[in-house]
């Protein structure tokens, strides 16, 4: 192993210093525990959470519910290039297509693939990272090299190759993103669990005779939760921003375009229509900065005492 | 000196082998891809069977899967990529006629992110201005969160459609032979705003952890002045975690080129990977992926390098006995 720390993402580097830091993150109470309910309770009435879980359920209810009401998506009876009216908020495309209903639709596939790979992120490390760290020996080299090999070929390049020639509906790049993604999540999971390993209400588990696969799952991995859910809630937004690059480059279900790709064909009409290319990148940009925001708030209210100065 | 051997032994060791299950991933990717490759040699003209055997046993498809495999292995360990039909040179033509223009597009990014991010990660941890910190922070978090291409796309309609003042793709003026100036600023600008943000904020919280450490309480109780405490205590100890950072940043600025790449037509890598993709010129797409790799796995070691250079701790342990890498 190499002795340089080997850091890719930020929510990364954040949240392995949590795991260094030895007194924080471990709370040994179970999950629901009191202090786990205050600290809860406290991020929820924070207004500035309140703003960005409000921002991400308007973009999500926009995209899910928004389509019933907005107008169809591929009809091109409309005018073309008509800017942004009351008629047609977000003006229409140069099919002549209503560009809201368009925004809205794609939302879907961008917001589906964000959640849908942090949520296989988030599995996929919890098991590997948990495994590696509270295991060690074998299992932990064998996994922590599996994990090395993801963060070495970068993910978008593996992911486009991957999707070229596979082929490229939702769900493959859905698998295809959270197969890259997954070491982010796996690392901090493995330092975590490899500390609580450590710890001795662990020890006394053990003494008293439970299988170790059930102490890992029902006292390692809760414990662990804190960092590995800013960690997923960071990979929401990253996975929302390598999916919308991959659609934006041509990769992408053609039937289903998300905004990623609405920006791709808006590219070659910006003299034309400056709308079509900035309605689709606002849309990603206001979900992904309140997606690291809150992970921001989250890893200051689960993680207390990781970037604060004495 | 010897445990120094040693680490950059394994270093070297599993450099290598990470490499062979790149190469091993690409080269099964492939294998299981749709599609016939000698049907798309052929192209789509009705041909006699022998003719097809014949150009299945000209490029040894007709030979077991294994065979190929230490073929294809043995091909690339003597730098032969294989042929690019498109543009009737080797792979390997093509790519070093075009990872000139990456590297002029990635190296002054990777200068602009690294000296930026440094700059306003250290001042946004070192005030005492909670708005100053505030603003910085969450500069540092919008830019990190704007996708890289669409920005690009911003910059273009701004100071190319609307103000005209710089072009809108291309590395210069058609038919001129290098790179101008103002051809390069929008993608260089928009390759290192991510990497900006990013750096900034790893070198926020590195900067914020070293100036809680003792030596700092030390050096301030020695009465230094506010700035040298700063730069030449806190600073030097706060880099480490940013060599590490920026080292794999430029790794994968190398690989997000092809985003920046694609917004302004800028004739790199990225941009031949792309082509290629398209154009399902699969050689030329492994091609560029082996190379890509091999840059990171070298820009890797590098960093390896540089960090033992600077921190001096590690240096103490690799002189001292029991010093094999942790």
């Amino acid at each position: 192993m190499s002795s340089t720390p080997k850091l890719d993402t930020e929510a990364l580097a954040t949240a392995s210093r949590a795991a260094e830091a030895p007194p924080t993150g471990y709370v040994k109470t179970r999950p629901g525990g009191k202090r786990r309910e205050s600290v809860w309770r406290g991020f929820f009435r924070k207004p500035s959470t309140i703003i960005y879980l409000g921002l991400i359920a308007v973009m999500v209810l926009a995209s899910f519910v928004g389509p019933l009401f907005a107008g169809d998506p591929v009809a091109t009876t409309h005018p073309q290039f008509l800017p942004p009216s009351a008629d047609f908020l977000l003006g229409t495309d140069h099919l002549g297509r209503d560009y809201l209903a368009r925004v809205l639709a794609g939302g879907q596939v961008s917001l589906l693939v964000g959640f849908s790979v942090a949520i296989l992120c988030m599995t996929l490390g919890l098991i590997i990272g948990g495994v590696a760290g509270f295991y060690g020996g074998f299992w932990d080299t064998a996994l922590v090299k599996l994990a090395e090999f993801f963060q070495v070929l970068p993910g978008i390049v593996l992911a486009l190759v991957a999707a070229a020639l596979l082929g490229a509906n939702v769900w493959i790049i859905v698998v295809i993103l959270s197969i890259t993604m997954w070491p982010a999540v796996a690392r901090i999971v493995r330092a975590e669990a490899m500390r609580i390993a450590q710890l001795g209400y662990v020890e006394s588990q053990r003494a008293a005779g439970f299988k170790s696969l059930r102490i890992l799952i029902s006292d390692v991995l809760p414990n662990a939760m804190p960092p590995v859910i800013v960690a997923t809630t960071m990979t929401v937004g990253r996975a929302i921003l390598i999916e919308s690059s991959l659609a934006f480059l041509g990769i992408g279900d053609s039937n289903n375009p998300s905004w990623g790709a609405l920006l791709n064909s808006a590219q070659s009409y910006m003299a034309t229509g400056w709308w079509l290319a900035l309605f689709p990148g606002l849309a990603i940009f206001i979900v992904v900065l309140a997606i690291n925001m809150l992970g921001d708030s989250l890893n200051d209210a689960l993680n207390p005492s990781i970037g604060k100065v004495k | 000196m010897k445990a120094v051997l040693l680490h950059y032994g394994k270093l070297l060791l599993s450099s290598l082998l990470l490499f062979l299950a790149v190469l091993t991933v690409l080269f099964l990717l492939l294998e299981i891809a749709p599609g016939d490759p000698v049907q798309s040699l052929i192209g789509d003209n009705p041909v006699s069977d022998e003719f097809r055997a014949q150009v299945t046993a000209a490029f040894g498809l007709d030979r077991p899967i294994w065979e190929r495999y230490v073929i294809y292995i043995a091909n690339v360990f003597q730098g032969n990529l294989g042929y690019s039909f498109g543009s009737s040179m080797t792979v390997s033509e093509l790519i070093m006629s075009r990872i000139g223009n990456t590297l002029a597009l990635a190296l002054p990014a990777f200068v602009i992110s690294t000296l930026g991010g440094l700059l306003i990660g250290a001042i946004a941890a070192s005030t005492r201005s909670r708005w100053l910190d505030g603003g910085m922070s969450g500069l540092a978090v919008a830019l990190f969160s704007i996708p890289n291409f669409w920005l690009g796309l911003l910059l273009i309609m701004l100071f190319s459609i609307t103000l005209g003042w710089l072009p809108v793709q291309g590395k210069g003026p058609y038919g001129s032979e290098g790179i101008s100036p103002e051809y390069l600023i929008l993608p260089m600008l928009t390759m290192a705003t991510s990497e900006l943000a990013y750096k900034a904020r790893i070198m926020r919280s590195s900067m914020i952890e070293s100036l809680g450490q003792d030596f700092v309480d030390t050096a301030r109780s020695k009465g230094l002045s506010r700035n040298q405490v700063l730069w030449r205590h806190a600073m030097p100890n706060a880099l480490l975690p940013m060599v590490t950072v920026s080292g794999y940043s430029l790794g994968f600025a190398l690989a997000g080129s092809v985003v920046v790449e694609r917004v302004f037509g800028w004739p790199g890598m990225g941009l031949l990977l792309l082509d290629a993709i398209q154009r399902n010129n699969n050689q030329v797409v492994l091609g560029v992926t082996i190379v890509i790799t091999i840059s990171i796995l070298i820009i890797n070691i590098l960093t390896d390098v540089v960090y033992g250079l600077v921190d001096p701790r590690l240096r103490a342990r690799f002189s001292s006995k029991q010093g094999s890498a942790a």
